[in-house]
């Protein structure tokens, strides 16, 4: 069996053929159809020529239970042939401009796990969870299993239950037949030269020398189901080091691969729809009482939807401002004259209560002391909202996660945070808290970051932390719901309105992420310099991942940001057109975030998990191969089959929670586990995640799947 | 006539038949006869294509997946910001509940889709032929509804929903559409 590998045999059958348009590759289907070859002629020979002697001497069932397995290994081999496994249909994207839009990756949080969905460039859009592009079929197929040549065929999320009962079913009946042939061969061992002996003899050694990788294959599914993982999933090593997201417990995977219904065909469906007649003149949502106030007092100069937000929480901020505290000193944005004064709408915004309905939910009894400061609000509140809407998102979550208890134990980096809301700037350093929430000036910045915090002296931080959050609460207008929502709103398939051009590995010189110095690089110099404390290359952002963050406030800043980054594009791209300086740099601030938050939430993991582990050490893991050259020894073709197409992606393969190349996939491990199905890698994220920060700050290196090198400042 | 044409590609369109056109007049290319016949033609059209009655798609809003509890089919409740202007949030919000909970009914492991897979392993799977599974049946009722929805709510406001199974169960993708009747700007 290991010898027909397809492409052994197809590079002398494929090559004379002539180039036609869709090029017909007879190598694909020489392993299917010796699969068909063998598995049909073996048992039709043994019907023939042992059956007959077997239903004399034995009884009549046996020839029938060898048929009814038989014929159901047949059935499900024809399934796991023909079955499409669940193959996406291409996404549709306006423009071919987009793909270069679109981020390389997007984060997904799955039951509290950071999952990466990156984008397909072939089939334009995010890959699902647990979805994988197969080379050999050019799709993207839901659940991924493998591409299996036996069938010719991908193995997804619609065809993996016939296969996995074809492997079942293919092990029973190589058994049946070599034991059976067995029974005949022992019985009639002084008449061996006889045809049927001969035959019968022939049909076994076929029957034996299947029936170890098939068993090992089988064996490996078994293990496979029970521990809920896809064989791609196992491969790639994606769950070797952390907790797999996908899995509901034994039973309920078992139950999920064979009980669950079938799933539908995303191909060729039959679309009935009709056309839908949409005409004008078209109804409007009616306005709130508050809304039509807004709109009473607005200006008139930009949109309804802006100022309608904006001047709710105006207006509620106004109210509340002249009674509960004196308007606070003056901003010093002085030191930016460059900066409109936008700025001061954000800082102000910024320090108190917040300036959309959704930060005003979380803090609402705060002052907005840069009210008086910001007398035109709407034009510049908006572009203020636009620019810094990039960041939109940790605000919201810190606040909202600074009234969970167990954020009281947070450092004080995050409970300046929170007192953001609360505090005034940079001058409420007097409250006894860390620093204020200023916009996303870089004057404000500078001022903050000669703040200590109190508790603890994370310089470092308050200064990209203000930074991310005067951006984010300034732009947080579109978070109305901000914990739950970790998948950022994508305003296209993942690339149209994203107008952001973002490359992998982008990380701007200044580490700074807020818009408004991406805009003015000129003030980038204060960032610069507050960025250096961190690390010289790594974003202000990840530094200000404390390393006792939560992975929840984390997932939250990320599912955050994703929000803010993209919802910043679409609404906002004619502005963004008209000024040109931003779209350069603001694909590298959404592909920044991603980027962060990838470090983040891979921090957070790490970190969260070391400490559950006294045993780790904080050393780098050492360089291994890649783990497809480590795969199952037990189906070398298999192994073959899946390694070109895991190839392609390197570092796809990368689970948020997984930094750490661990050593070679062993399979002895597959044997279930002494509990049953609770997977072994559990116990391998605590001594394998172990890529803490030093205390004492700096970059770690860390190597993750695949050899990818990854820097953490810590 | 510029700021009638939002459509980009009507309006490079017309900017490239223009041109065209302009080369002729100006005699700088030397033109066949049926090539000017075409371009005038395609001047034409696009003039008049602005005076049919099919209000243009301004944008698409795209309600992603939501992941949080798994691979199971659930989708954002969260309301898009281009729709604020458009639709009630209840209403969307309902939409998308409403859908959530179908396709929940859809993929519930129950003792209905188990029966389901034992009768087509009893019968070598060709039960497939003659039967429509539990899903496809559940998606249907998903058709019906969004059908029913963009006839009720969603045309009248200028959207339109797609069926998420169009897009491989990955998105819900919302088509706004221009409002020309009122100068609202969006």
């Amino acid at each position: 069996m290991p010898g027909f590998s397809g492409g052994v045999i197809g590079g002398g059958v494929g090559g004379p053929a002539s180039a036609p348009p869709r090029p017909f590759r007879p190598s694909r289907y020489v392993p299917v159809s010796a699969a068909t070859t063998f598995l049909v002629g073996a048992t039709t020979l043994f019907f023939c020529f042992t059956c007959p002697w077997l239903s004399e001497s034995i009884s009549s069932v046996v020839p029938f239970y060898i048929a009814v397995i038989f014929l159901f290994t047949l059935a499900n081999f024809c399934m796991a042939t023909f079955m499409d496994p669940g193959i996406f249909p291409r996404g549709k994207t306006e423009g071919d401009t987009d793909d270069f839009r679109a981020p390389l990756y997007k984060t997904v949080e799955i039951r509290g796990i950071q999952v990466r969905m990156k984008w397909c460039s072939t089939c334009r859009f995010y890959r699902p969870p647990r979805c994988s592009h197969c080379s050999v079929c050019d799709n993207c197929v839901e659940d991924f299993d493998h591409h299996c040549p036996w069938v010719n065929n991908c193995i997804g999320r619609r065809n993996y239950r016939y296969f996995f009962l074809f492997l079942l079913s293919l092990t029973t009946h190589i058994m049946n037949i070599f034991g059976f042939g067995l029974v005949y061969v022992l019985h009639h061992r002084h008449q061996l030269d006889t045809p049927h002996a001969a035959v019968t003899m022939a049909v076994m050694c076929v029957a034996g020398l299947f029936f170890v990788p098939v068993a090992g294959l089988t064996g490996f599914h078994i293990v496979l189901v029970a521990r809920g993982r896809t064989t791609n999933e196992q491969v790639t090593g994606k769950f070797r080091g952390g907790v797999n997201p996908f899995t509901k417990g034994c039973l309920r995977n078992i139950s999920h691969v064979l009980c669950s219904p079938q799933a539908p065909r995303y191909l060729g469906r039959w679309r009935g729809h009709e056309a839908l007649e949409v005409q004008p003149p078209f109804l409007r949502p009616s306005l709130t009482e508050a809304q039509l106030e807004a709109k009473v007092l607005d200006n008139g100069i930009h949109n309804d939807r802006h100022s309608t937000r904006s001047k709710i929480s105006l207006d509620q901020m106004e109210s509340q401002s002249a009674d509960i505290e004196p308007p606070p000193p003056p901003k010093p944005d002085f030191r930016y004259p460059g900066l409109p004064r936008a700025d001061t709408e954000e800082s102000s915004l910024l320090t108190n209560a917040p300036p959309t309905p959704s930060m005003y939910k979380y803090r609402p009894a705060y002052s907005s002391p840069g009210r008086n400061h910001a007398t035109p609000p709407h034009p510049i509140k908006v572009q203020s909202m636009i620019r810094g809407e990039s960041l939109d998102s940790p605000s919201p979550s810190i606040l909202q996660s600074s009234r969970q208890p167990s954020y009281r134990s947070e450092p004080s980096s995050l409970d300046g945070a929170t007192v953001v809301g609360g505090g005034v700037g940079v001058h409420r350093g007097e409250r006894g808290e860390g620093p204020g929430g200023p916009g996303g000036t870089a004057g404000v910045v500078s001022g903050v970051s000669g703040y200590s915090l109190t508790r603890r002296s994370y310089t470092s931080y308050p200064s990209s932390l203000v930074l991310s959050i005067g951006g984010s609460r300034s732009s947080s207008q579109r978070s109305a719901q901000t914990v739950h929502n970790p998948l950022a709103t994508l305003q296209s398939e993942g690339t149209t309105d994203t107008s952001y051009k973002s490359l992998a590995n982008q990380t701007p010189r200044n580490g700074s992420l807020s818009y408004d110095s991406l805009l003015t690089p000129s003030e980038s110099p204060e960032f610069e310099s507050a960025a250096h404390e961190l690390s010289p290359q790594n974003s202000p952002l990840q530094g200000y991942t404390s390393p006792f963050l939560s992975a929840q406030i984390a997932q939250q800043r990320e599912g955050q940001l994703l929000q803010g980054s993209t919802t910043f594009s679409s609404p906002h791209r004619a502005y963004l057109r008209a000024v040109s300086p931003p779209t350069p740099s603001s694909p590298e601030a959404q592909h920044l975030l991603q980027h962060k938050q990838d470090v983040i939430s891979r921090n957070t993991r790490n970190l969260s998990s070391l400490s559950s582990s006294p045993g780790a050490h904080p050393l780098e893991p050492p360089v291994s191969p890649p783990p497809r050259g480590l795969s199952l020894s037990k189906s070398p073709s298999y192994t073959g089959e899946a390694g070109p197409q895991h190839k392609p992606r390197p570092a796809g393969g990368v689970y948020m929670f997984e930094v750490n190349h661990l050593t070679s996939i062993s399979l002895s491990p597959l044997s279930p586990s002494p509990n049953g199905c609770p997977t072994r890698s559990t116990s391998r994220p605590v001594l394998a995640n172990h890529s803490t920060p030093k205390p004492g700050g700096g970059v770690k290196k860390v190597t993750g799947v695949g050899g990818t090198t990854y820097e953490i400042s810590v | 006539m510029w700021f009638l044409t939002k459509q980009f590609a009507v309006r490079r369109y017309f900017t490239h038949c223009l041109s065209a056109l302009i080369d002729l007049v100006c005699g700088t290319k030397r033109w066949r006869t049926s090539e000017f016949v075409l371009a005038s033609l395609v001047f034409v059209q696009t003039h008049s294509l602005q005076d049919l009655q099919q209000p243009a798609v301004s944008s698409k809003v795209y309600v992603q997946r939501d992941y949080s509890s798994g691979t199971i089919c659930k989708f954002q409740t969260k309301f898009p910001s281009e729709l604020e202007s458009r639709l009630d949030k209840q209403q969307f919000d309902e939409t998308i509940q409403t859908l959530n909970n179908l396709y929940a009914e859809a993929e519930k492991l129950g003792g209905k889709s188990y029966l389901e897979g034992c009768l087509a392993c009893v019968t070598a799977y060709t039960i497939f032929l003659c039967m429509e599974t539990h899903y496809e049946k559940v998606l249907k009722k998903i058709a019906r509804y969004i059908k029913d929805q963009n006839e009720k709510i969603y045309a009248p406001r200028g959207l339109l929903l797609t069926d998420p199974i169009e897009r491989g169960l990955r998105v819900v993708e919302v088509t706004i559409f221009e409002d020309r009747s009122i100068g609202s700007g969006r």
